[in-house]
Order: structure tokens, then C-alpha cells, then sequence
């Protein structure tokens, strides 16, 4: 038996297979421990013999966030200590004489040099000896350091020494993160903060992963658990416990995948993901037939980057729960600051402020009777009296909350921009597919602003990242910098000998496989850029013929930036191999359509501020819909932990699965 | 309040998509630059301006090019009547540059078929070379003729063709002419770029209502400004700094300011009157370096987010003493005017509001960019090649803060050269990279400490050394002390023979020489 956990701030979310059929369960989240959560979860779910868990986790997130990891020793090329620290040296606010003092995961009194050398073409210039190598172990002991991080110079290049010093250290019985097995790649501060990240989470989140699946074996006979990573994939807890930076974040990912996932079933294969929750939101792009949702190798976590891959979530500030005001200037600004759970929104009750949630509740678009299944009440007139006040110049509080909706839809249009149109994607082929409390609620007014033809709300949006979880790929992502000129990439189809053809990277990801009685499929894939670029393209790699993947490059280099030359040289910087196994197989049984209007879901109707006025709106219960049911803007379709709204000139079908698809403007069919 | 049309919502609209349209032209130029100025140090800035050439966006980027992008944007359309696909090039200094390592490209961008640009879109970059007497163009001339290819306003693209027979020129004046194609290209990309994301936001608007919201974004940009000097209190307040010497003779340099503060009319007047006279080195700063300086002030008055546009100048009156360091006159030469003296500047507009507003300011930070450019043949390849890169030093202390170690200040924010990119890209080995401990002033708020790096050469080359705060260290505030002054040594192969090199100097060095430079730390701020 097979159980997603996705541990979220508010909720647990759990998902399993029953009887062909998706079975969902929301507990409350125990923060203080969140295994408490997961261990009742998998006892209400009546799990049995040879359970398998498969967890989303924010203890990562969070052990970043909040800075309560591991005291790290991080050990260099002597010379070289404070490289951690200075980081690119620059500053991260430009205009502030007032930014605070960044502080290092690895202090002063924790970083180490160690006398050696290798040059950058892999050649090792000076060694330590056995003594050098003793007083550092015995320096690193005295410190009283929980975990140790070893990113030497040019270890990518040639990790002999690396790994000397790493076996040295292992007698200390702390973990121990050497930088040429977590990102063996060029630029030594991303790949040494990269490693620093890892040992600073290792301590806590091995005890947590060991401790849970502890606790599982021990409770269910064979059972065994699985983690959710940033990049999308799953691996067993005990690799996960090993390179937890690889998890950092292992929940957002479980949505990526699961919005990927349900818009396939759907039939959409390039969607933009719209999870906007209370006080932030994330917005992703994935393409099925371009290898699904981006990735990214220059992820900042709490200010760490972190280089390993990871699916390209990117956040905006703003939510639910942000706080609208008007600045010095006299412009309306919303966020980043949030009321969060406590105070809350004006409407709540206790907030003082006015937030994204007050405005949308002032005009119309929450509905008191659904909003969490009734159980908060929504306080009208302090929410209208109070917006009055803090309107500013602005005519009325209506338009005061219209504003504060087109400013935050703003920014979050900016958000989808950054992933899309600057990365050259043109909104117009995609679906946006909206979940979490606020997505479908702005999500066509969003896809409007981008000329996004069509909105995707999944039948399941409160659970989706579970489901992701669920269903997701078993996946090892493995990487080496080589540095080659183009003209080599017949080498890289070569068996062994060639130690900088793939061959060495596939053994040691089937082997990995093996170990946990897996079958891995290969997926190569080069970086390459012209000679003496800074940053590469990655393109598919076909050992059978090589040659296409430069083809490729100069295709890709002429639709990102407007230029491409066959003439110029172009250089091999990485090779990447994924090894994927494939994750369950499972296809939701798809209804029949029927025709109809949705009228047996129809509830109320009341007005809802649109377009600068409010207009009569019918209101829908999501659960009453059937496949089939067409139903025009204006309207609202509520649930339990979202509302979708339908502007006029749109219309929403329910699919098959449950879904359902908004055809954005009149004329477009969904 | 917003007294005129537009409502706030919409402006904030448009001053984020423009804001954006801007880093998205610096994210592309990175991505396929060639030298590692620009695509690991991200020394370049762009920025968007409206038809009568004021600028409304600027990304995160460089802020000394903050008052002067406009000046270029300036002079291309003064000289050339830019047609729809053209792209003008300059980097004359006397014509609306900096110095001659900064090239700006200056693209128009024409709406709905009118007949004249609604937008400009420019891109400025630091390129590693551009001919003169010393490889890496940054070295002690005597005049601009001796540091490089002068360029006036003109055609480098000619309704979207490439005019190749003037980048050939351009080229045959450079030591690196393969690098150079390869960034100026990538430019030339960037424009581009800018070019097609104005014309995707324009379709949004009437070009009435485009025109509206520019007016307004520069009116919210001088509301702000005004609004925070209202708060200043009234008066006049004189300081002065020095700059050790201008890399010809040992005589310090003085850089004098009065500021008045107006906060009735919410308005700032600045006269350096004082100031040294321009000098046969290479510390001259043309009047768009010290314009830009009182830019990044004022900026830096405002809350983080406030958009970098033309309007925040308008509460500043500007008086420059014609033929001065701080407004120089041909044939001066530049190059360190940029990068030193417009630290100074920076330094003594400090200086001066800290008496008006002592808890607001801090005390003074490295003040240098110690910037350092090599040059030579890479044994390796037989190729030559120019390394240009700055060492950060200590950043002043705040009241309630020390000052950060090892980072750039006020007019520069580029990165440093990944050790790993460096040696792959030069004949150099990196023996040495930390915080130099302790070189930050005392007080009750620390300085930060300034850096130190060590660079064994593999070829021989020749080595140009431009920095300051030698003899003038980094002062303290409020009874801060000062930070640790800079410097530099030279160590011959084979030997343990230091010898001490002035902050500004060329020589020529060998292969197995190391050369180590320690850079100024902050001074403090407040008695310890």
C-alpha cells in the first residue's frame, strides 16, 4: 500500500489508493513534531503490512528559514576560508545603508584550510600529508562541530584530495557533505554553499527521515518510506537523509507535479502553475512535451544559494493574507508584509489592516457560508468600516479593494512573467492551472492580463501537491563539469576508458538503483554554451547521434536571445544524467459527459464587484457539479478550501476527472 | 496624494513592467556575454527612457550609471537622427560616457509606425579592454588619447544590419578584439531584447495614456524626494575629502561640497565649488559621474523599493566648477574618475549630510574599487587576454549596525571573478581570498574589514594598479575610528622580496611574480 504525506503549515495532507480510486485525507499539522501528524494519518488510512510512505516535508524549508541547523565546520583550500562568507561580494540591497549584517552558516572559528592545491586542469599541483590531514581532523574535533562541510578548489575537476580529506574526517562520526559528490560543478561559492546547505540541514533532517521511517518499519510490518525532493523526483529516505539539501523544497515540488500530472490527464501539456496561498505564492511553467516542468540550478533559499537542481518555483511575496498601504509617494503597495493566521484579516476579526482577503471578502468574491465550510466568521461591517478609513484619497472603499486586487493580480502577473515571457514562452500557448486557497479565486483575471486563453481549477486543488507526491517518478539527478570543446561530443558516447564520458556517471546511478531494488531508465542531457560564455543551454544528448545536441543548442541560443552562430565554437561544460524509475501507474477513471447547466449546484445569487460595479453573480457548489456542467460568467464556484470566480464573457466546463476548464474569453473554446 | 490623472494602481502597473523590461535586457546580455566582466561580474547596467530621452527604469544593476545612462541616451540623440533599427554606439566621455571602458548602445524604439521614438532602450557594459598605452584601458594616462578608442555617437547598426565596417574599426583598436565582438553582440541582443518587450507593453495602452503614465512615474519619483528632504532640517552644510593623487604626482587631491537643504521647498542644492582643478592623470570625473553620485544619495534617502527614475533629480540643483576633477574638460583623462573619484564624491556628500541627519548616515566605507586590469599573452593558447576586476573593501558602520566585511559599496555592486572561472579563463593562479581581520574601524559599531587577495601570474604581462584611500584612510562617524587605509606588494619569482607598489602604477611582471592587495576596511561609527 502506497500513501502521500504532504506536511504543509496549516494542514497534512494524505492521498492513497483505493480501489482504482484517489482517497484524501486533511489533518490539522503538529509543527512542534510533524511526524505525530503523519504517524495518525497513516493509522486513520488503516495503513497495513508493507506500507509505503511517500512524504513532502517542510522541516527543511523551515530549518532554513528559521536558522536552527547544525553548527558546520566548512573545510577548504587553506587561503581560502573566508570564501564562504564573502560569497560574489556584493550586496543584496543596492539603495539600503541599513541592510542587515548577513550571517554565515559556517562561522569563523568553524572553517578550516587545508594545505593543497589543484589546478585548473585537474592536476594536483600539492597534497596534504597524513600529519596535515591528522591536525585538521583533531582541529575539527575541538571545535565542536555537529556536521562538517569539505568544498576544496577545482574538486569537481579532480576530487582525489577531496575525498582523502573526506575519509579522514569520517572517523569523526559526524556527517560529513564533500562538495564533488554534491555539485560537482565549476563556480567554488555556489558549490561550496551548495555543500555547507547540505551539512547545516543533515543532523536534523537524518534524525527526522531515520526516525519516521523507524517509527513506520516499526509499526507496520516491511514498511519502508520514500521523500518527495526539489526537483521533483522521489528517492528513499536514507539517500534523502544523506544529501537533504536535496529536499528543501520537497513540498511546492509535490504540487508542481501534481498540477503537471492532472493537466495531463486533462489533455493540456504546457501549463503555468498558480499556487497562491496566504502570505505568498508560487508560480511555475512546464511543457510535457519539452521534459515538464523547468528546472533551475540557481535557486536562493533564505539567502543560501543552493545550486543542486531543482523545479524552478518562483515566489512572490504576496498572498491572502498580505497587507495593502499607501507609501510615502502616495502609491498603493500589497506586501510583503502579512497578517497571516494572527491577526489576521480585518475580517476576521482581530487584524488591523487591510489585506488581499478583506478585499476580495468586501466585494463579493468570498462567500461566508462556504469559506472553510462555514466555520469563520466573516465580520462585514468592520471590514467595510475599516477599509473606509485606511483608503486613502481614493473615492470609495469599493474601489480602494478593487485596487488593492489589481496591484497584488499585478504582481503576481509579474511573477508569471519572470518564468515565462522572459524566458521566452508566450503565455498564449499554455493553460494556467490554479490551486491553493487564493488561485482560482484571481485566476482569470490573471490569465487575462497575460492572454492566457484558459484556466485549469483540478478537482482536487486543497491536495494536490499529495497527489503529486503520490505519483511522482523515483528520480537521481548526477552531474560532472568537463570542460571539452565542442568537437569531442563523439567521445561522450564512448564506453569506459574515457573517464569524462557518461558511462562512469550511468554505473554509478545503476548502481544506486540496485541498491534499493530499482531498474533506473537513463535520460542524458548536455549544458552547452559558445566558448568563453558564462552560462549554457541544456540539451538533450543521444549517444546514437551526438552531433544533434549542438544543432540543438544553436536553435535554442537563436529563440532565447535573438542570436545564434554556427561558426563559433561551442563548449561542452556539464553532462547531466537523471536517472528516472517510473512511479505508480495509475489513470482516474474519466465520466462520461453529460449536458447541463449545473443547476442542481446553483445556491445563491449576490453581487460581486466586476468591472468597477456589482453585478448579480450565481453561486455553485463545486461538489454538486457533474462532467458536463457548462456554466458562464459571471459566477462563483465554491469548496471547502477555494472559490472560483468566472468574470463575464467566460465560461467553465467540468471535465471528465472533475476538473474544471475555463475557457478565458468569449469565443475560445476550453 | 497623486494630485494628477493617473490612478495608483495603474502606475504601479507600469513602473513594474518597465522596471522589468529592464533586468530582463541585463539577465540577457549576462547570459551571452564572453568576458568574464561582464558575465561573472555583471559590470553593466540598463536602463529604459522615454522619447525626450528621461530615464524611467533602471535594473539593479551599476549605480554610478545611474545620472550618466541618461547623458549617453543624451548625446545619441543629439548627434543622430536614429532611425527605426538602428542601434548608435559611444562611450566618449566628452559626448555622454564615462570613461572609454563603459560602451553604451542606444536603441530607439518607434511605436504604431510614428515617426519618432516613443522609448529608448540602452545598455552600458565595462568592456575589458579598449586599446591605449595600457592593456585593460584603466591605466595612469596623461590624457584621453593615451587610454583608448574615443567613440562619438554613431551607427553600429543601420536598420538592423550590423555595420560591419565599423566594428571592424572599433575592433582593430583593441588587444582583445574576439572578446570584444562577442560582448559587443551580446549587447546589441540586449537592445533587442528591450526592444520587443516595450513593444508587447505599449500595445496595452493609447499612446495618450502612455504618455500619462510616464509623466506621472516621473512626478511619483520626485514626490517621494521632496517628500523626504521636507523632513531634513534646514541649512547649509560644507565638507571636504582628498584623493591621495592622481597616479601622475604624489599631491592629494581635494574634493569640496557645500549642500543646502531647503526642506520648505523639499529641495537640495549641491555646489562642489572648491574642488581641485582637473589633473594631467587619470582621476578626472566628467559632471555625469558627479550627477550620478548625487543620484545614488538621494536614492539611498528613499525606501528600498522607490523606482530609479529622471524625476528623482528634479528637487537637485547641481553647480560643477567647469574644468574641475568633478567636471572635466578635454582633453583630461578619465578612466579612474569613474571608479575612484566618484567614490570620493560619494564620500564627502556623506560627509556633509551627516551633520544634518547624523543617525541616517554611514560613516565612510573602502572608497575605492581597487581595481586592477592584466594584460598579456595566455601561454596556454598563444591568445591574448585583458582581466579587469575590482576588490571590495570594508563597508562604513551603521548607527546600530556594523559595517559588512568584504562587499561593494555605493557606486559598484559587481561580483568577483569565481576562482574556479578565473584560472580557467587566465594564465593566473589565486593563491590567496579572505577578509583582511581587523582592518575595519573601531567604534560602537565596527567598520567592516576590507579584503585580501593574492594572484601568482603564469605569463608575463603588464599589470595596472588603480586604487585609493592610501594616505586618506576611511573615515569614522560619531567618534568612530577610521578603517584600515589599502595596499599593495609585489613579489618577485623565486624571491621573498616584497616590494610596496603605489595605488595607482603600471608595470610589467613576470611569470611566478605575486601580487597581493589588501583593500581599505570601514570606519566606525560612534565612541567604543
Amino acid at each position: 500500500m502506497r500513501i502521500a504525506i504532504d506536511t504543509g503549515g496549516t494542514f497534512t495532507d494524505c492521498v492513497c489508493l483505493a480501489a482504482g480510486q484517489l482517497r484524501v485525507l486533511k489533518l490539522f499539522s503538529t509543527p512542534a513534531d510533524p511526524s505525530l501528524a503523519v504517524m495518525d494519518a497513516l493509522q486513520q488510512l488503516d495503513a497495513g503490512k508493507g506500507l509505503n510512505v511517500r512524504h513532502g516535508t517542510t522541516v527543511g524549508t523551515n530549518t532554513m528559514l528559521e536558522r536552527t541547523g547544525a553548527r558546520v565546520a566548512f573545510v577548504t583550500t587553506a587561503g581560502f576560508e573566508d570564501t564562504i562568507a564573502i560569497g560574489r561580494q556584493t550586496r543584496a540591497r543596492l539603495y539600503d545603508w541599513f541592510a542587515p549584517v548577513p550571517v554565515c552558516l559556517a562561522p569563523r572559528e568553524l572553517r578550516f584550510g587545508v594545505p593543497e592545491r589543484v589546478s585548473a586542469e585537474g592536476k594536483i599541483l600539492r597534497s596534504p600529508t597524513d600529519e596535515e590531514l591528522a591536525a585538521l581532523v583533531a582541529a575539527v574535533r575541538d571545535s565542536g562541530a555537529e556536521s562538517v562541510a569539505i568544498s576544496l578548489l577545482f574538486s569537481f575537476a579532480n576530487p582525489e584530495t577531496e575525498q582523502r580529506v573526506e575519509a579522514a574526517l569520517r572517523d569523526l562520526g559526524i556527517p560529513v557533505s564533500a562538495s564533488h559528490r554534491i555539485l560537482p560543478e565549476f563556480r567554488e561559492y555556489e558549490r561550496a554553499s551548495t555543500t555547507v546547505a547540505n551539512a547545516y540541514l543533515a543532523p536534523r533532517m537524518q534524525s527526522y527521515l531515520l526516525n519516521l521511517e523507524e517509527n513506520i518499519a516499526a509499526q507496520y510490518i516491511g514498511g519502508r518510506m520514500d521523500v518527495m525532493q526539489s526537483s521533483g523526483g522521489i528517492v528513499p529516505s536514507r539517500l534523502a537523509a544523506r544529501e537533504p539539501v536535496r529536499t528543501v523544497l520537497s513540498g511546492p515540488a509535490g504540487g508542481v507535479i501534481g498540477a503537471c500530472q492532472m493537466a495531463r490527464w486533462a489533455g493540456f501539456e504546457r501549463i503555468i502553475g498558480f499556487d497562491m496561498g496566504g502570505t505568498s505564492t508560487d508560480v511555475f511553467l512546464a511543457d510535457a512535451s519539452a521534459g515538464g516542468a523547468e528546472r533551475t540550478r540557481e535557486s536562493v533559499i533564505a539567502g543560501v544559494p543552493i545550486g543542486v537542481p531543482m523545479l524552478d518555483i518562483h515566489t512572490a511575496g504576496a498572498g491572502g493574507g498580505s497587507i495593502a498601504r499607501f507609501d510615502a509617494g502616495g502609491m498603493l503597495r500589497v506586501g510583503p508584509e502579512s497578517a497571516g493566521a494572527e491577526p489576521g484579516p480585518l475580517c476576521f476579526g482581530r487584524g488591523e489592516k487591510p489585506t488581499v482577503t478583506d478585499a476580495n471578502f468586501l466585494l463579493g468574491r468570498l462567500d461566508s457560508e462556504s469559506f472553510l465550510g462555514g466555520s469563520v466568521h466573516l465580520d462585514r461591517e468592520r471590514t467595510e468600516q475599516m477599509m473606509g478609513q485606511q483608503k486613502g484619497a481614493l473615492e470609495s472603499a469599493e474601489e480602494f479593494a478593487a485596487g488593492i486586487l489589481r496591484v497584488v493580480e499585478t504582481q503576481m502577473e509579474k511573477a508569471i512573467r519572470v518564468i515565462s515571457v522572459e524566458r521566452g514562452h508566450d503565455p498564449r500557448d499554455f493553460t494556467l492551472v490554479a490551486f491553493g486557497g487564493g488561485g482560482p479565486l484571481h485566476a482569470c483575471a490573471l490569465a487575462r492580463a497575460l492572454r492566457i486563453p484558459r484556466v485549469l481549477v483540478p478537482a482536487v486543488p486543497g491536495a494536490l501537491s499529495a497527489v503529486g507526491i503520490l505519483l511522482a517518478d523515483v528520480v537521481r539527478d548526477y552531474s560532472r563539469t568537463v570542460m571539452l570543446p565542442g568537437d569531442a561530443i563523439e567521445s561522450l558516447a564512448q564506453e569506459f576508458g574515457e573517464t569524462k564520458s557518461f558511462a562512469e556517471l550511468e554505473q554509478q546511478g545503476a548502481e544506486e538503483f540496485a541498491a534499493v531494488g530499482l531498474r533506473g531508465v537513463p535520460q542524458r542531457t548536455l549544458d552547452l554554451r559558445y566558448r568563453h560564455q558564462g552560462y549554457e543551454l541544456n540539451v538533450d544528448f543521444d549517444p546514437q547521434a551526438p552531433a544533434k545536441s549542438i544543432e540543438a543548442f544553436h536553435a535554442l541560443h537563436l529563440q532565447r536571445y535573438g542570436f545564434s552562430d554556427a561558426e563559433r565554437p561551442v563548449e561542452i561544460v556539464n553532462l547531466r544524467l537523471r536517472m528516472i524509475a517510473a512511479g505508480e501507474h495509475f489513470v482516474p477513471r474519466r465520466s462520461e459527459l453529460g449536458i447541463g447547466d449545473g443547476r442542481a449546484a446553483f445556491y445563491v445569487e449576490r453581487g460581486v464587484f466586476l468591472d468597477g460595479r456589482f453585478r448579480p453573480t450565481r453561486f455553485f457548489d463545486r461538489e454538486k457539479l457533474v462532467p458536463g456542467d457548462r456554466i458562464s460568467g459571471p459566477a462563483m464556484i465554491t469548496e471547502y478550501t477555494a472559490a472560483t470566480l468566472l468574470p463575464p464573457g467566460s465560461s467553465a466546463q467540468v471535465d471528465g476527472f472533475g476538473n474544471l476548464v475555463i475557457a478565458v474569453e468569449d469565443g475560445v473554446r476550453a | 496624494m497623486i494630485p494628477n490623472a493617473s490612478d495608483p494602481v495603474e502606475l504601479t502597473i507600469f513602473q513594474c513592467a518597465v522596471h522589468s523590461i529592464a533586468e530582463e535586457m541585463g539577465a540577457a546580455l549576462r547570459r551571452t556575454a564572453l568576458s568574464p566582466n561582464i558575465k561573472e561580474r555583471r559590470d553593466y547596467s540598463c536602463a529604459v527612457f522615454d522619447g525626450s530621452g528621461k530615464v524611467i527604469a533602471m535594473g539593479d544593476h551599476m549605480p554610478v550609471h545611474l545620472g550618466s545612462m541618461p547623458m549617453s541616451v543624451a548625446a545619441a540623440i543629439a548627434a543622430i537622427e536614429l532611425a527605426p533599427g538602428d542601434i548608435a554606439i559611444l562611450n566618449d566621455p566628452y559626448a555622454g560616457g564615462t570613461h572609454l571602458p563603459d560602451i553604451t548602445m542606444v536603441l530607439p524604439v518607434f511605436l504604431h509606425g510614428s515617426s519618432a521614438p516613443t522609448f529608448y532602450v540602452s545598455t552600458r557594459a565595462h568592456h575589458a579592454d579598449v586599446g591605449g598605452r595600457f592593456a585593460g584601458s584603466m591605466g595612469p594616462a596623461e590624457e584621453i588619447f593615451q587610454e583608448g578608442i574615443r567613440i562619438p555617437p554613431v551607427r553600429i547598426v543601420r536598420g538592423a544590419k550590423l555595420d560591419r565596417e565599423m566594428l571592424d574599426l572599433i575592433l582593430l583598436n583593441v588587444r582583445t578584439p574576439r572578446e570584444r565582438e562577442g560582448d559587443l553582440q551580446a549587447q546589441i541582443g540586449a537592445c533587442r531584447v528591450g526592444e520587443q518587450r516595450i513593444q508587447q507593453l505599449a500595445d496595452k495602452y493609447n499612446p495618450r495614456k502612455l504618455q500619462t503614465l510616464i509623466d506621472d512615474l516621473l512626478d511619483y519619483s520626485e514626490r517621494l524626494v521632496r517628500s523626504e528632504l521636507r523632513t531634513m532640517p534646514a541649512g547649509e552644510f560644507s565638507a571636504k575629502d582628498w584623493l591621495d593623487g592622481d597616479g601622475v604626482t604624489d599631491i592629494p587631491r581635494k574634493i569640496a561640497v557645500l549642500l543646502r537643504l531647503d526642506p520648505e521647498a523639499g529641495a537640495m542644492h549641491v555646489d562642489f565649488a572648491g574642488s581641485s582643478s582637473q589633473v594631467a592623470g587619470s582621476v578626472n570625473a566628467v559632471r555625469a559621474i558627479t550627477l550620478s553620485a548625487c543620484f545614488y544619495v538621494l536614492r539611498c534617502l528613499l525606501a528600498e523599493d522607490a523606482p530609479a527614475t529622471a524625476g528623482i533629480l528634479r528637487p537637485l540643483t547641481l553647480e560643477t566648477p567647469e574644468g574641475s576633477i568633478v567636471d572635466a574638460r578635454p582633453p583630461a583623462a578619465v578612466a579612474g574618475g569613474n571608479v575612484e573619484t566618484s567614490q570620493r564624491i560619494v564620500d564627502v556628500l556623506l560627509r556633509a549630510l551627516a551633520q544634518a541627519i547624523p543617525n541616517r548616515i554611514p560613516a565612510a566605507s573602502a572608497g575605492t574599487m581597487s581595481n586592477l586590469t592584466i594584460g598579456g599573452v595566455d601561454p596556454r593558447t598563444g591568445e591574448p587576454f585583458t582581466y579587469y576586476e575590482t576588490t571590495a573593501g570594508g563597508m562604513g558602520a551603521r548607527s546600530g549596525l556594523d559595517g559588512i566585511s568584504g562587499v561593494q559599496t555605493h557606486m559598484t555592486n559587481s561580483l568577483n571573478t569565481p576562482i574556479e572561472a578565473l584560472e580557467y579563463a587566465y594564465p593566473f593562479r589565486v593563491r590567496r581570498y579572505g577578509y583582511r581581520y581587523g582592518s575595519g574601524g573601531d567604534g560602537e559599531f565596527r567598520g567592516g574589514d576590507g579584503l585580501v587577495r593574492e594572484i601568482e601570474l603564469l605569463a608575463d604581462g603588464q599589470m595596472t594598479l588603480l586604487a585609493e584611500r592610501r594616505k586618506f584612510q576611511p573615515w569614522g562617524l560619531q567618534g568612530g575610528e577610521d578603517g584600515e587605509h589599502g595596499i599593495a606588494w609585489v613579489t618577485k619569482a623565486g624571491t621573498t622580496e616584497h616590494t610596496e607598489l603605489p595605488g595607482k602604477c603600471s608595470r610589467q611582471i613576470s611569470a611566478g611574480d605575486v601580487l597581493r592587495i589588501e583593500t581599505p576596511g570601514g570606519g566606525g561609527w560612534g565612541k567604543s
